[in-house]
């Protein structure tokens, strides 16, 4: 079994290695091919644990492997290991199976680029990264893959770097998730100090004697870089920046696979956040406000990738609350339906964009429907799933959560409020987004600019949205409220889930959820589907909500206020203060005095034998003094 | 027998390549790196023949030197020293290639003086007696002196005479630690010391090292000294001859003061702390290359240093594998600053930009030392930095808090100097047709990025072999026997 599970993990990497030596040698076609190749391996061998992971009885679901020791301290050992049980082949089915057809669309995208070769040896290397994420053993293994999705996220989200907006986007993305690895990794070193380990099972057996205190500050340590990498509020900053990189990589990196890293990282440290409720619901919270605010400034983005960025931000919301709430189940199922639409709004996306000569603006766009009628289609089946109309996939699992909110008291009603503005306004921007692109009339712009291929794009492009958009459409029926829990069941080893609300409460709760949500799409009929006065005149109305929403919400600027702009004014006082006139300087000077000092000593050599004489005297007795009156 | 080869070694081609008849870069460069190649095959031999499980002193000799002070030509190899010595022949091999590929004037007396200081810097790492540490120690200054002052750049006289300020005043002050130490415990053999508890001559060699490192606020030479230096002999500097300092609290400092070393930690801390953020800070705004990396070496020290004191197995195995990341880390970094500078008028970062496109092998040597240099997780940086924080997280929370924030700065400073060299349109300072690295600039920087990749595959390469068992006890024993 953790054979296979190694070939699924090394893989992609010897892909990267592959492409990186072969250089020139090979076209960019071919890399593309190597690096989703080498993908669809790892897809397989993950079929492979998994089918063997089942025939296992269920407690003896867990398996880990080592390879070797990577790094030690005394009897501190971490060893480069890793962990197969059902969550963690969870998410290997998602991550390679998504993956793989991300990167087989990326080989028709990137086609017409000439640095094609980098950007596949990137995706790989990504792939790999967030492979040794989930599939870690230890706390530390996890760490470094936490880092190098980053890193392979940076890399790609600068890809084109010759633009400075790309550039600063991937700087941000980096810096905002070194500070949730940094309290990521000060939460270890309580534990290393508490437990001794870092390893999943005595990390969590050892735990339960840690102090309240002590239990609180990992939980939040955790949190900090779950909520970073995953976009959560309040360091949710950098990813509607991240979409300066090509669609594919917002698919794969930024929506269907490293955003949900922080979901998974609560769901494996189950343990650990349950010994720390106040954190726990912390998270549901962020989730929930994520939720709505994220929703809010999605209504008025006008790039078609910050919208569906937007919106991702707004359904990890979901899957925190879930999480967060303790229904680890209902969390990673929308985590995986999540993958599917979202893949597939984002590649759809990609193929207009690329019909469109590399156009993202929505308002230039229009009547698309017609000239891109299989696009359409797809699009439509990725809008239902994500407004969480039935039966498409984003229903089951949204109700899921919302059902599990339903059961968990007064904080769970509140969120589930949350959550049920959050479906409205899902419903609503996201056909807003439809309606004006697809709707209306063939826009000037397109009419110019538009150029079709055989199958509306190359077909190594249309054929991965095909394969999600049937995906999003029957993935949701794996569960299905109150009648059965493949998810919450297959990871309950690992982490068992809370009770979802049933009878009348959990028909209430799906019923008002669809309601809202087709509310939601009925207003976008209303005011988008042709222009109409409308918004123009809510944005009047109230002026400063729409600068509210346009700035979103102001973090750019309090960040760059509170943070930004005093690191780096000190840094500049520090060195006009400190390091120029007291550090630098000093030794300038001391080259001027001892010049100085020469100078006027030259003046004592005059040559007169006389004077030299009386200061030899004068010396003397001076000596002879000091000598009388010290002893 | 092998360690005195190891020293003598370098010296003796030294010696050859002064004496040599022929004047050209071919002749005297091609035999440095052969004397320097031989050097690297020695170093391999030496590992293949230490007993990494036994800790204690290992291909030793001694010679009685001056019996009444029971001072000696002793030296040996402990495991930790054992990869210093290796960082010090790779970063020469490598600075003697880069140096002959540039063809630096009146090579004889260069490649000299480089063998010269490689010889001196091996020396430092395995001399067992304290005055002949101290001869070592003052040996590798004089070649550095030249070396800047003679092929460096146009500031290179004010430099000089700063660094020989610095480091003369704080050679002098170790001298007086070490006759004081000496006398103190009766012998200057660094195996048989004891402990002391004179707070003045544990003061004496922090400073004396803090020069060296430097730690800040002793850092008043580093800037320009980094700056005008050939850029080989800037990475030697702070690659390798910056390790001596670092070298030199773990052998002599903390196993011979241990009560000074638990009295005076939060001094020691909060100067490297302070230094650590200081320096991270003016990374960040310094305006050339390699002031970035000159400044970031000094973060890094400082966080070496923070380390050390924290005396403990995670604090110690932390700074030695992170004294070797940072030695391949500095080496390679400041030769891809040479290489840059050929290829521009000046290395200013607001004059340059966009040298990614059209040059993958220096977009890709760069990227890659770069992130590893911000300690990107998996990365052999994080493995060292992570074991220093959680080090010193043991001795107060507060240090790693101040840690842990420094490595968000140092994200910021390392992406600002990989982004302003490579990202966003072309700068006026750089040639339109400046070429990709060259074939050999390539091995060299090559050399030290290959192993930086794989000391992160494998990190416990270096700290499974270096202090036996536990570090912790090995500075008890202060290294005279394993931890089993």
């Amino acid at each position: 079994m953790t054979p296979a599970a190694w070939v699924a993990l090394f893989a992609p990497a010897a892909a990267v290695v592959m492409i990186a030596l072969a250089g020139h040698r090979i076209t960019g076609r071919a890399a593309g091919v190597i690096a989703s190749g080498a993908t669809l391996v790892s897809f397989v061998a993950t079929v492979v644990t998994f089918a063997l992971l089942l025939r296992r009885h269920e407690e003896e679901r867990s398996d880990a492997s080592t390879l070797f020791t990577w790094l030690s301290a005394g009897d501190f050992r971490v060893g480069f290991e890793i962990v197969v049980d059902p969550l963690s082949v969870f998410m290997m089915l998602v991550v390679s199976g998504v993956g793989f057809l991300i990167l087989s669309y990326a080989v028709g995208y990137m086609a017409t680029d000439d640095e094609e070769r980098r950007y596949h040896a990137y995706k790989a290397l990504f792939v790999f990264s967030m492979l040794l994420l989930v599939q870690a053993g230890n706390l530390l293994l996890l760490l470094a893959g936490w880092g190098m999705v980053g890193l392979s996220s940076y890399l790609l989200i600068n890809f084109w770097h010759r633009r400075r907006s790309a550039v600063g986007a991937g700087k941000k993305a980096f810096i905002m998730n070194a500070v949730g690895d940094a309290t990521f990794a000060l939460a270890l070193f309580i534990l290393i100090q508490q437990t001794g380990a870092l390893s999943f099972a005595p990390v969590f057996g050892r735990a339960e004697l840690m102090s309240d205190t002590l239990a609180t500050l990992v939980a939040l340590g955790l949190l900090g870089g779950a909520v970073a990498k995953s976009a959560q509020v309040p360091l949710h900053t950098w990813l509607p920046d991240a979409m300066e990189g090509p669609t594919p990589v917002s698919a794969l990196i930024h929506a269907a696979t490293m955003v949900t890293a922080g979901v998974y990282l609560i769901a494996r440290t189950a343990p650990l956040f349950e010994l720390a409720p106040e954190v726990h619901d912390l998270a549901a919270v962020l989730g929930g406000v994520t939720i709505v605010l994220a929703g809010l400034i999605a209504l008025v983005q006008t790039d078609i990738k910050r919208v569906i960025a937007y919106s991702t931000m707004s359904q990890i919301g979901y899957m925190f609350v879930g999480a967060g709430l303790g229904a680890y189940g209902a969390g990673l199922f929308h985590l995986m339906t999540h993958a599917f639409f979202k893949a597939l709004l984002f590649m759809a996306a990609g193929i207009v964009i690329h019909a469109l000569a590399g156009e993202q603006d929505i308002r230039r766009m229009g009547g698309l429907g017609r000239e891109l009628p299989w696009t359409y289609r797809f699009m439509l089946v990725g809008a239902f799933a994500l407004a969480a109309v039935p039966p498409f996939a984003g229903f089951f699992s949204k109700d899921a959560i919302l059902a599990s909110a339903a059961n968990s008291g007064t904080l769970g009603w509140i969120l589930w409020g949350l959550a049920a503005v959050g479906a409205f306004l899902t419903a609503l921007y996201t056909f807003r987004m439809l309606f004006v692109v697809f709707g209306r009339d063939v826009s000037a712009y397109a009419r110019e600019h538009l150029h079709r291929e055989r199958f509306e794009g190359p077909l190594a492009m249309v054929w991965p949205v095909a394969i999600l958009a049937v995906l999003s459409l029957v993935g949701g029926f794996l569960q299905v409220p109150g009648l059965w829990h493949a998810v919450d069941h297959w990871i309950e080893p690992v982490a068992e889930s809370i009770e979802e609300a049933s009878g009348g409460t959990a028909v209430f709760s799906a019923v008002a959820a669809l309601a809202l949500a087709l509310a939601g799409i009925a207003l976008a009929w209303m005011l988008y589907r042709r222009p109409t006065y409308g918004p123009e005149r809510a944005r009047r109305a109230a002026p400063w909500a729409a600068r509210t929403l346009e700035q979103k919400f102001f973090f750019d600027e309090a960040y760059d206020l509170a943070l930004y702009e005093p690191a780096s004014h000190t840094a500049s006082g520090l060195y006009r203060f400190v390091e120029a006139p007291l550090v630098l300087a000093s030794l300038g000077d001391i080259g001027a005095t001892v010049r100085g000092a020469g100078r006027r000593l030259a003046a004592v050599q005059t040559g007169v034998v006389r004077s030299y004489a009386l200061a030899v005297a004068v010396g003397l007795a001076v000596l002879a003094i000091a000598f009388v009156i010290a002893s | 027998m092998l360690t005195t080869a190891l020293i003598v070694l370098p010296f003796a081609g030294a010696l050859i390549v002064w004496a040599l008849p022929w004047q050209t870069v071919r002749a005297a460069g091609g035999f440095a790196l052969l004397v320097a190649l031989a050097e690297l095959f020695l170093w391999v031999v030496a590992v293949r023949n230490t007993d990494f499980a036994s800790g204690v002193l290992q291909h030793d000799v001694e010679t009685v030197w001056f019996a009444d002070l029971d001072a000696a030509y002793k030296v040996g190899l402990y495991d930790f020293s054992l990869w210093l010595v290796g960082l010090t022949a790779l970063v020469t091999v490598t600075a003697i290639a880069y140096g002959m590929w540039v063809g630096r004037a009146r090579p004889r007396a260069y490649f000299g003086l480089l063998l010269f200081l490689a010889g001196a810097t091996v020396g430092v790492f395995t001399a067992q007696d304290l005055l002949l540490f101290y001869v070592f120690f003052e040996a590798m200054l004089i070649p550095l002196y030249v070396l800047i002052g003679v092929w460096g750049g146009t500031r290179r006289h004010a430099a000089t005479v700063k660094f020989v300020i610095y480091t003369l005043a704080g050679s002098l002050l170790m001298l007086v630690a070490i006759i004081s130490l000496g006398l103190e415990r009766g012998t200057f053999d660094m195996t048989r010391l004891g402990e002391s508890g004179s707070t003045w001559i544990f003061l004496g060699f922090v400073v004396a090292f803090a020069v060296k490192a430097p730690i800040w606020p002793f850092h008043g030479w580093l800037p320009d000294a980094y700056r005008e230096a050939p850029a080989e002999v800037s990475a030697l500097l702070s690659g390798v001859v910056s390790k001596t300092a670092a070298y030199g609290l773990l052998r002599i400092v903390l196993p011979a003061f241990p009560d000074p070393v638990v009295d005076l930690r939060w001094l020691v801390l909060g100067a490297a702390a302070i230094g650590l953020v200081y320096a991270s800070l003016l990374a960040f705004r310094a305006p050339d290359v390699r002031g970035v990396i000159a400044y970031s070496s000094l973060a890094q020290m400082c966080l070496i240093v923070i380390g050390l004191m924290a005396v403990n197995n995670s604090g110690l195995e932390g700074a030695l594998l992170q004294m070797v990341n940072h030695g391949l880390i500095s080496a390679a970094l400041f030769l891809l600053a040479g290489a840059i500078e050929r290829r521009t008028a000046g290395a200013r970062l607001e004059l340059l930009g966009g040298m990614a496109r059209g040059r993958p092998r220096l977009a890709t040597l760069l990227i890659t030392v770069g992130v590893i240099a911000l300690a990107v997780p998996l990365s052999t940086a994080f493995a060292a930095e992570f074991l220093i924080l959680n080090g010193i997280f043991e001795r107060g929370w507060g240090w790693a808090l101040v840690g842990a924030g420094a490595i968000v700065l140092a994200a910021m400073y390392m992406l600002r100097l990989i982004s302003g060299v490579l990202h966003e349109e072309v700068g006026p300072a750089v040639h339109a047709h400046a070429l990709d690295l060259r074939p050999v600039e390539v091995a060299v920087v090559g050399a030290l990025t290959v192993t930086l990749v794989a000391l992160s595959f494998w990190p416990a390469a270096i700290t499974d072999h270096a202090f036996a068992d536990r570090p912790e006890r090995a500075i008890e024993t202060q290294f005279a026997r394993g931890a089993r």
